[in-house]
């Protein structure tokens, strides 16, 4: 159709109403008014969006088939070198208080698993310091969804596949090496411990990342308790000093993402005399404590309105 | 001479701008030693020693190799590997000085920088939680110099080396990955090469990555004396000179590519 | 539809001492206005031109309109709607589009950045079939639509740009330097566009740029603001009767000379050998002027200089009034 022949289809089609009240020309109806200032008025997320968001970064990536495939393999490797040197030192120590090898590779293997599953999904919030810098946050501000919403779609890697990977061979390696007898409440645990971890984990980097609103460059400080975080909980807690046990069960909750959870797997004595329930705890955990990460994110979004870039 | 001095100066200044990056690096790296510390405490309350190796000396590994990460640089240096990528390299060749040496200068300046920033307070910290103790016999800081400075050659050699393949393959990526897996486990920075599986040890001694980090901490813990510490620091001067003359080839060829192709 | 009732935005910012030992503790905070009160009503299907200098204010308040930055004070509306308290309600309102930052997947084939917005702005896909059909016709987007969007150049991911900002059909849009570094010929086709859905279906526009063409072949009004402040609001015939219709010639004579006597021409400065010439197109042309320099002096060199809008501005300033009490709306 050449530019001569073109004639509009009839009149540009009136703006959808997406709301009741809104006609299709004029000015809509006025709103009540959304909750609160600043805080994203959606409340259930909209997964078709993220999806769609994220099979287009995914097939982005995917193109650059090798180069994936070459990424993955080598965090694979990393991981499992880490992974490694755990059973290096096993050869020469029985057991770590009181844990064996088995049950500290289950320690590691599940931290690895929920580790590995919050980075793939949460690398958006690692370059949130960049979208500050360079601008791009305005953007997502222009945009009818919510400011977490939108940086947690913002970056997922592919390659990252690699370390879950590694969770998950570590995690089976464990599994065959303990003698675990296995029940219905202790699968349901597992898998929901494994959640509860990338909850936990994630909610890490979102306060990380609401902290870049007002520091604007990252702070490392944010990789001590994400990557340290994933070390931390690798290891059986009672060997930890105990300020940093303590900080580690009632300020960043990591003691649900490994210990407890496995504490009630492997069926262990726990020496730090914690009530057995919190055993079961780790989802409620969870879910607290992103809430509080989601409330500081409000806040970072609301100081960035506030005094711009 | 003063040439290479002004380029160690260069060096030191390029790495020493990132003060921020130097102190959160610092502040990560002692994070970490804490832990690892703390997985040796409760290791060695089923054994008193392994391998030589007492928990305190353990424990000062901990914190020295947290230190030295940096000083060796075994992550993530691709200084040259960028000159290549944006087509400064081409500028760089030129000049009239030797290329190799001027970037090993350069090296000895960066490193210097990161002895200070991040190689000491990791140290203290340890020395002030968990009472690790410098050396007291004067033999060992007489020997350490050398061994660190040979450390750096080393480490160097091997990175020259790895930066000079994207002449060859221009995404050094995979290549990256590879060689700080390589580097990184078998350099003794995880696990102290001593309390390696016997057999393995011997043979990952003689690997250039020992050469990095495991012997200058060895000679550091007064673990190697005499006899022993001649042959270590042999040992390291080997791979210094080996990974360098590899290196000139492995640049030679690669000039020989440029001029062939036009880069 | 756009409502701004003495709109403030104050920044505090951070000055360190700047010498003696405290320098490096005590930092003095300093509150910068760079809104200072801006009032404006803009009606529904209207395009006006938003203009001033650099730092004048004008991303600021476009960043308030917008729901990017909460005012410090006074009142606005888009939509009928608090930009700051229903970010998510206005924005499914407004088009945005910054000239600097694009908001495509880079990566991506602009198509699928269409498909994105599309999933993000929840358009019902007809009439996203049909408005992305009316608008890769009118912009021409239909050789480039599977390129990624980093190999475009400038003037195709301009319009693309457009494009992203309108399937929504918002009512409002607000351009913030669109035709920044665009050559002759997308500039024209962005004008073209922007003038068909104002006119056919009733956008309103408001257009930030520096460059005044835009302004003259669109904007039936225009707002000029100077250091947070609206220093006229009114028509274009007005602005252009009085300040926009001037030029100057500047021209090296082969030596220096005292300031030249020309018809209708004042001299407004001189540098040696170089006059610089301010005359109104209305009273005479270039031409006219340069003949008469040429025959008064031996004429070396020239150039010709169309006013800025800081020469404008500078200009109105320099008349003394603040307002022009004739031609158009004022507050």
């Amino acid at each position: 159709m050449s530019l001569r022949d073109w004639r509009p289809r009839g009149p540009y089609p009136p703006a959808p109403s997406p709301v009741r009240g809104g006609g299709g020309d004029g000015w809509p109806a006025p709103l009540p008014r959304a909750l609160g200032r600043g805080v994203p008025g959606r409340v259930l997320p909209d997964f078709t969006l993220y999806a769609a968001l994220v099979r287009a970064q995914v097939s982005a990536q995917l193109q650059y088939r090798g180069s994936f495939v070459v990424q993955a393999v080598g965090q694979f490797l990393a991981t499992f070198v880490d992974f490694i040197t755990l059973v290096f030192l096993f050869q020469r120590f029985p057991s770590i208080a009181g844990w064996t090898l088995g049950e500290v590779a289950f320690l590691y293997g599940l931290g690895g698993l929920a580790f590995g599953i919050s980075d793939l999904l949460c690398g958006g919030f690692d370059g949130l310091s960049k979208m500050i810098r360079l601008g791009t946050f305005d953007r997502v501000l222009t945009r009818p969804v919510g400011t977490f919403a939108q940086v947690l779609a913002g970056d997922v890697q592919i390659r990252r596949l690699g370390r879950i990977v590694q969770g998950m061979v570590t995690l089976g390696l464990a599994v065959s090496w303990v003698e675990v007898a296995w029940t219905a409440p202790k699968v349901a645990v597992l898998v929901s411990a494994v959640v509860a971890g990338v909850v936990i984990f994630t909610a890490i980097w979102v306060i990380g990342a609401a902290i870049t609103f007002w520091t604007v460059e990252t702070s490392e400080v944010t990789n001590v308790f994400t990557y340290g975080g994933e070390a931390l909980v690798s290891y059986p807690m009672p060997i930890y000093a105990e300020g940093l046990r303590r900080f580690f069960t009632f300020v960043v909750p990591l003691v649900f993402v490994s210990y407890l959870p496995a504490l009630y797997i492997l069926e262990k004595a726990d020496p730090l005399g914690l009530p057995p329930v919190l055993q079961l705890c780790s989802p409620i955990v969870a879910v607290v404590f992103l809430l509080v990460a989601r409330f500081c994110w409000a806040l970072g979004v609301r100081h960035y309105q506030g005094t711009g870039s | 001479m003063r040439l290479y001095w002004e380029l160690a100066r260069y060096g030191f200044r390029r790495t020493a701008i990132y003060r921020s990056a130097a102190l959160s690096g610092a502040i990560t790296n002692t994070f970490f030693g804490f832990l690892r510390a703390y997985t040796f405490i409760a290791l060695f309350q089923t054994r008193g020693e392994v391998g030589g190796y007492v928990l305190a000396d353990a424990l000062a590994f901990t914190f020295i190799t947290q230190g030295m990460a940096a000083l060796i640089a075994l992550w993530a240096w691709w200084p040259i590997a960028e000159t290549v990528q944006t087509g400064q390299v081409a500028s760089d060749l030129s000049r009239p000085y030797d290329y190799q040496f001027a970037w090993l200068a350069q090296d000895y300046g960066r490193a210097l920088f990161q002895l200070v920033a991040r190689s000491v307070p990791p140290f203290v910290v340890g020395m002030i939680a968990f009472g690790i103790t410098v050396p007291t016999d004067p033999l060992i800081w007489l020997a350490i110099i050398p061994s660190i400075v040979l450390a750096v050659a080393v480490s160097f050699g091997w990175r020259f080396i790895l930066n000079l393949t994207t002449f060859w393959w221009i995404d050094q990526r995979g290549i990256a990955n590879t060689s700080m897996l390589v580097a990184t486990l078998f350099s003794g920075f995880l696990v102290p090469l001593a309390m390696w599986p016997d057999g393995v040890r011997e043979v990952v001694y003689a690997l250039p990555f020992a050469s990095m980090v495991a012997i200058p901490i060895d000679v550091f813990l007064g673990k190697l004396q005499g006899v022993d510490l001649v042959a270590a620091l042999a040992l390291q001067a080997f791979w210094a000179v080996v990974l360098l003359a590899l290196g000139r080839l492995v640049l030679s060829a690669a000039l020989h590519k440029l001029v062939v192709q036009g880069g | 539809m756009i409502e701004s009732t003495d709109l403030r935005k104050s920044f505090r910012v951070h000055k360190r001492e700047s010498d003696g030992p405290l320098r490096f503790i005590r930092r003095q905070a300093v509150d910068v206005e760079a809104v200072a009160g801006v009032s404006f009503t803009v009606g529904a299907g209207e395009m006006i031109g938003y203009v001033g200098p650099n730092g004048a204010g004008k991303s600021t308040t476009i960043k308030m309109l917008t729901g990017i930055l909460q005012p410090s004070g006074g009142r606005v509306r888009v939509a009928g709607l608090d930009p700051a308290r229903q970010r998510l309600e206005v924005a499914k309102r407004i088009g945005v589009v910054f000239g600097q930052r694009s908001q495509l997947w880079w990566d991506l084939p602009l198509q699928d950045s269409f498909e994105l917005l599309r999933h993000i702005y929840r358009v019902p896909a007809e009439a996203y079939r049909q408005r992305l059909a009316y608008l890769i016709e009118l912009l021409e987007l239909g050789s480039f639509l599977e390129t990624p969007v980093r190999q475009l150049s400038l003037g195709q991911r301009m319009r693309g740009d457009l494009t992203a900002s309108l399937l929504h059909a918002p009512p409002v849009l607000f351009l913030d330097e669109p035709s920044i570094g665009l050559d002759v010929v997308a500039k024209a086709r962005i004008r073209e566009l922007l003038a068909r859905i104002n006119r056919d279906q009733g956008v309103t526009i408001l257009l930030t740029t520096h460059d005044m063409a835009d302004i003259e072949r669109l904007c039936s009004r225009m707002l000029i603001i100077d250091h947070g402040r609206v220093i006229y609001d009114g028509g274009l015939e007005t602005i252009r009767e009085q300040y926009g219709d001037e030029r100057t010639v500047v021209v090296d004579l082969a030596e220096e000379a005292p300031p030249l006597d020309v018809p209708h021409a004042t001299v407004t400065r001189t540098d040696g050998p170089r006059q610089w010439l301010r005359f109104r197109r209305t009273e005479t042309t270039a031409a006219e002027v340069i003949s008469s320099v040429a025959a008064t002096a031996r004429l070396r060199d020239l150039t010709i200089e169309e006013p800025a809008i800081e020469d404008i501005v500078r200009g109105i300033y320099e008349r003394g009034d603040r307002r022009v009490a004739s031609g158009g709306r004022n507050n």
